[in-house]
């Protein structure tokens, strides 16, 4: 039997028949086997390296997936939690196979708290089902990695997104959780109260550990009230250093900017096409927002422009409406997909890397000229405020050349990052694609997050071959 | 007593001067700020370096000795009381700061630098560090950081947890790890959110890098009176649900303006039941709008008196009585024990009437100065030890008070920690599957315990002897464990 973080190895198949019988007794239409099912969780986006699941179940409860878990670790099956496969690591590939857990049934809102601004709400419920829900409260929640993925996966993988310069990411905006363990235990963790000395910070090692070490089923949150005034705006420079000085700048000075927004001129260019954005021209870009009361947002706005206008930029071009804003944000988040239009047929390599805002400049223009020497497309965008920029890396799958070729490259931009006291995920996560990567970083502290592993989860059930490498 | 051999090789390590081991050497590191428990240890170590912690860690390991880590020693939970056959591992003399960063907004500091030496070192740079605990000017930022302090502007700038970039750190066994990164984010598990307030019992901190922030343009408090308590309560409340988070949200009842009214003479409303502060920080601009919203809904909340300080002398003198009122409270009553809990906000009024309550019930009076705007009481129970009883009940009546806290979905303590004084506490707050995992955790970084042994996280054993005396709401705790 594989022990936490050894190599683990795939369950006698006898187990997993087994097992399979006893959960599609149990639930029924809510545990499937079919191939296409296991198919489609086998892969969340990015690199489709699949890896399917034995089996996949559909949990209404907290009960029913401690249930499952219990049988799962008597029978020493492994089981992957799943919410709507955004993940861009591999997180999710069933490596041994196994139950794949997809929490996205769990999706109810289970508490809005006015008065204390905060939440509780089930693992599979989406940031945008969220805000929807929270209409009409005055309140929002506004971490935003792009995707409309799970609760409990940006929990889970620590996202962060376009808001974080602002708002933090989901380390900051998380204040407790309900956690299945390894062994198929009910726990909470932190509570509502706004601080807490007490026990070691279970809830903020349990984000971030890509359902490794527990089965997250509720989060509590932190909520903002929607600021009285908030406007956007676009400003284009003639070249990428001058744009990403700007970032520094404003940074620097402690404007407090809901998000800033770098889009290289490729990138802007396939915006452009995919989101008809006419208006503008295929240039190094910053997108801005401001939050705050009409005074301060105005006061914001005008300290950016002039320090924008000092680095050559143009003249902003506003987004005030709330139409003409999610016009433009909608453009930035469907950057992705614009950038896979820009060579049909190829696949996208999203790699993310974050570095302290000082080396930004560096970083960023060391990459680009990288990029330039492998021949390859791979446009630049970035939540640049937290030094946070990521690179879709196009290559056609079916030539191994380019794909060795966009890996080297990736592993390139990990490296340089970490180099320049930075790191090799922003917010992307480890999942498989960037174990060597943390290795990498953390030298020394490997050995404790694999002791922690297996103080956790001693037998490497929980999403194995994941987050930790082997020892 | 330590084995001879140990004290020889820790002499190879140490300078003499460095290596305390006689009675009056050691006496004054036999307690920290919490006085109630004493324990002198066999040594008192000063290294004046990492290579030294390291050294000394190792022999520690290899001679199953207990380590204390010490910052400044002003631990209100006794962090840093002494383990007897143990040695105290006195960060004091890494007190350097190493490098301020005013690109990156970033300061590299050692261990026993002063949390208010970091802001002052970072002030002709127009930076400041945010965490601000009471005993700022004396407290160190090793402490700090393993206590996960706040303090007043902790509402709006975050914990010592968010504050903190890269903790560099020696294990039990002598390893040099690194936690954070200086960029946002550090890919893998939150090993820097567990070293955060483990109190010591993980690993020793040897340098910490901190985030800054740049200083605000300008500040203005508002003093909002209130004839009711659980009114003011309310209207904490309603300033942070329509959405502001103000720099710092501090409450005061009138027991407590009351002494701080002869000790400073601010100009408290002598009459209000309750006093709220209430700061605004930002650009002019942003501090005029929001200080109108802030005295809109003061007054929609029903405070019978606003002020709003119209200069910074002003804005000090309104802050000097909070700031001063725990050694104000020391003057009107012999003794006072200071509870240390936090509740969601909009459950604080209902349980400062209950604290009311039982204050009358107990014939003790009871001071409420706190973090309002973050639910974090700081009940100050006043009474004399000299009078047979007082004692008894006012821990009784402390731990009414946190179990409360627990029954309204809070914590134990909001800022000063497990240490040695709720390590009982600690059982009624956390069932054993929690428990466990701590321990699991502790058993990962330190197998053999002696990082701080005794300390933070209770044992299952202990916790079902403490649960052997304590029967809450007629339930046994732990009733799956053998009882001893």
């Amino acid at each position: 039997m594989n022990s936490a973080t050894q190599s683990p190895t795939r369950p006698q198949p006898e187990a997993v028949t087994a097992l399979t019988a006893r959960l599609r007794s149990e639930y029924g239409d809510r545990a499937l086997t079919t191939h296409a099912i296991r198919e489609q969780h086998s892969h969340g986006e990015g690199l489709a390296d699949a890896a399917m699941p034995d089996i996949v179940v559909f949990p209404h409860t907290n009960e029913e997936v401690a249930s499952i878990m219990r049988i799962c670790h008597a029978a020493r099956i492994p089981v992957i939690a799943f919410g709507v496969g955004t993940s861009l690591e591999g997180h999710v590939a069933a490596l041994y196979g196994g139950v794949c857990l997809d929490l996205s049934q769990m999706n109810r809102v289970l508490e809005v708290n006015d008065a204390d601004l905060d939440c509780r709400v089930q693992a599979g419920v989406t940031r945008e089902q969220l805000n929807t829900e929270l209409k009409g409260t005055g309140l929002f929640f506004p971490i935003d990695p792009g995707a409309n993925a799970t609760i409990g996966g940006m929990t889970s993988t620590r996202a962060s997104g376009t808001n974080a310069v602002r708002y933090g990411t989901m380390r900051e905006n998380v204040m407790g959780l309900t956690v299945v363990t390894a062994d198929g235990r009910i726990m909470r963790t932190g509570n509502r109260a706004r601080k807490s000395s007490a026990g070691y910070d279970l809830t903020r090692l349990l984000v971030g550990s890509e359902g490794t070490l527990g089965i997250i089923t509720e989060i509590q949150l932190r909520l903002y009230g929607i600021p009285e005034s908030i406007s956007a705006a676009v400003c284009q420079f003639p070249d990428l250093k001058s744009a990403v000085d700007s970032v520094i700048v404003a940074m620097q000075l402690g404007i407090p900017v809901a998000r800033i927004e770098l889009l290289d001129d490729v990138q802007m260019d396939a915006c452009i096409r995919y989101s008809q954005l006419t208006e503008f021209a295929a240039k190094p870009t910053l997108c801005f927002e401001f939050h705050g009361t009409e005074a301060g947002v105005r006061e914001q706005a005008q300290m950016i422009e002039s320090i924008a206008t000092d680095h050559g930029g143009s003249a902003f071009q506003w987004a005030t409406k709330p139409e003409e804003r999610s016009r433009l944000w909608k453009a930035r988040h469907n950057a992705y997909y614009a950038a896979l239009a820009l060579a049909p047929g190829k696949q996208g390599f999203a790699t993310d890397a974050c570095v302290p805002i000082s080396r930004l400049t560096d970083c960023v223009l060391e990459t680009q000229a990288d990029v330039a020497t492998t021949g390859l497309v791979a446009p630049i965008v970035g939540h640049v405020g937290d030094g946070n920029f990521h690179l879709v890396i196009l290559f056609d799958p079916a030539n191994l050349d380019e794909r060795s070729k966009a890996e080297a490259l990736a592993a390139r931009v990990a490296l340089r990052a970490i180099a320049m006291g930075g790191t090799c995920t922003g917010e992307h996560g480890i999942g498989v694609h960037k174990l060597d990567a943390l290795r990498a970083e953390h030298g020394d502290a490997i050995a404790l997050m694999q002791a922690i592993k297996r103080a956790l989860d001693p037998l490497n059930l929980l999403n194995p071959g994941k987050t930790v490498p082997p020892v | 007593m330590l084995d001879p051999a140990f004290t020889s090789s820790l002499a190879q390590v140490l300078a003499p001067a460095s290596l305390l081991t006689d009675a009056e050497d050691t006496r004054p590191y036999e307690c920290d700020g919490l006085t109630l428990f004493r324990q002198q240890p066999a040594a008192v170590l000063l290294p004046d370096n990492e290579a030294q912690v390291v050294a000394i860690l190792r022999l520690c390991h290899a001679a199953h000795v207990p380590v204390v880590a010490r910052g400044a020693g002003t631990s209100l939970s006794g962090g840093a009381l002494p383990a007897a056959d143990g040695v105290v591992l006195s960060l004091a003399k890494l007190r350097r700061i190493v490098a301020i960063d005013p690109l990156a907004r970033t300061a590299i500091v050692e261990p026993g630098v002063r949390n208010l030496a970091i802001s002052e070192a970072a002030a002709p740079y127009g930076l400041f560090y945010a965490p601000d605990p009471s005993s700022q000017i004396a407290c160190s930022i090793g402490g700090n950081v393993a206590e996960n302090a706040g303090g007043v502007h902790c509402l709006k700038y975050g914990l010592t947890v968010h504050n903190v970039r890269k903790v560099r750190a020696v294990t039990i066994e002598g390893d040099v790890v690194e936690f954070g990164s200086d960029a946002l984010d550090s890919p893998g598990y939150d090993l820097l959110a567990l070293i955060n307030g483990s109190e010591g019992l993980l690993a020793v901190i040897t340098q910490i890098t901190v985030k800054l922030l740049a200083k605000p343009q300008y500040a203005q408090v508002a003093l909002a009176a209130f004839d009711d308590l659980e009114r003011a309560g309310a209207a904490v409340g309603a300033v942070i649900g329509a959405g502001i988070i103000p720099g710092g949200l501090e409450m005061m009842d009138q027991q407590a303006t009351r002494a701080v009214e002869a000790f400073v003479h601010a100009n408290y409303p002598l009459d209000a039941a309750a006093v709220l502060l209430i700061e605004s920080d930002g650009t002019p601009v942003e501090v005029a709008a929001e200080m109108a919203e802030i005295t809109h809904v003061l007054t929609a909340s029903g405070a019978t008196e606003i002020r709003v300080s119209q200069d910074e002398t002003q804005r000090l003198l309104y802050w000097s009585g909070r700031k001063a009122a725990f050694p104000a409270v020391g003057r009107i009553s012999p003794d006072y024990y200071c509870i240390d809990g936090t509740i969601p906000r909009a459950a604080l009024p209902r349980v400062l009437r209950q604290i009311e309550d039982w204050s009358r019930e107990f014939g003790l009076p009871c001071a409420n100065v706190f973090h309002a705007g973050d639910g974090n009481l700081h009940p100050l129970i006043l009474f004399d030890a000299n009078k047979p009883g007082d004692k008894e009940r006012t821990v009784e009546f402390g731990d009414r008070i946190l179990q409360l806290c627990i029954d309204v979905g809070g914590t134990i303590t909001g800022e000063h920690g497990v240490g040695i004084e709720k390590i009982g506490g600690m059982c009624a707050q956390f069932p054993p599957v929690v428990l466990e995992r701590f321990l699991g955790i502790k058993r990962a970084f330190d197998a053999e315990s002696l990082l701080n042994p005794g300390k933070g996280v209770p044992t299952l054993a202990r916790c079902a002897e403490f649960g052997r005396m304590h029967v809450h709401h007629g339930e046994l705790r732990h009733p799956e464990l053998p009882r001893f």
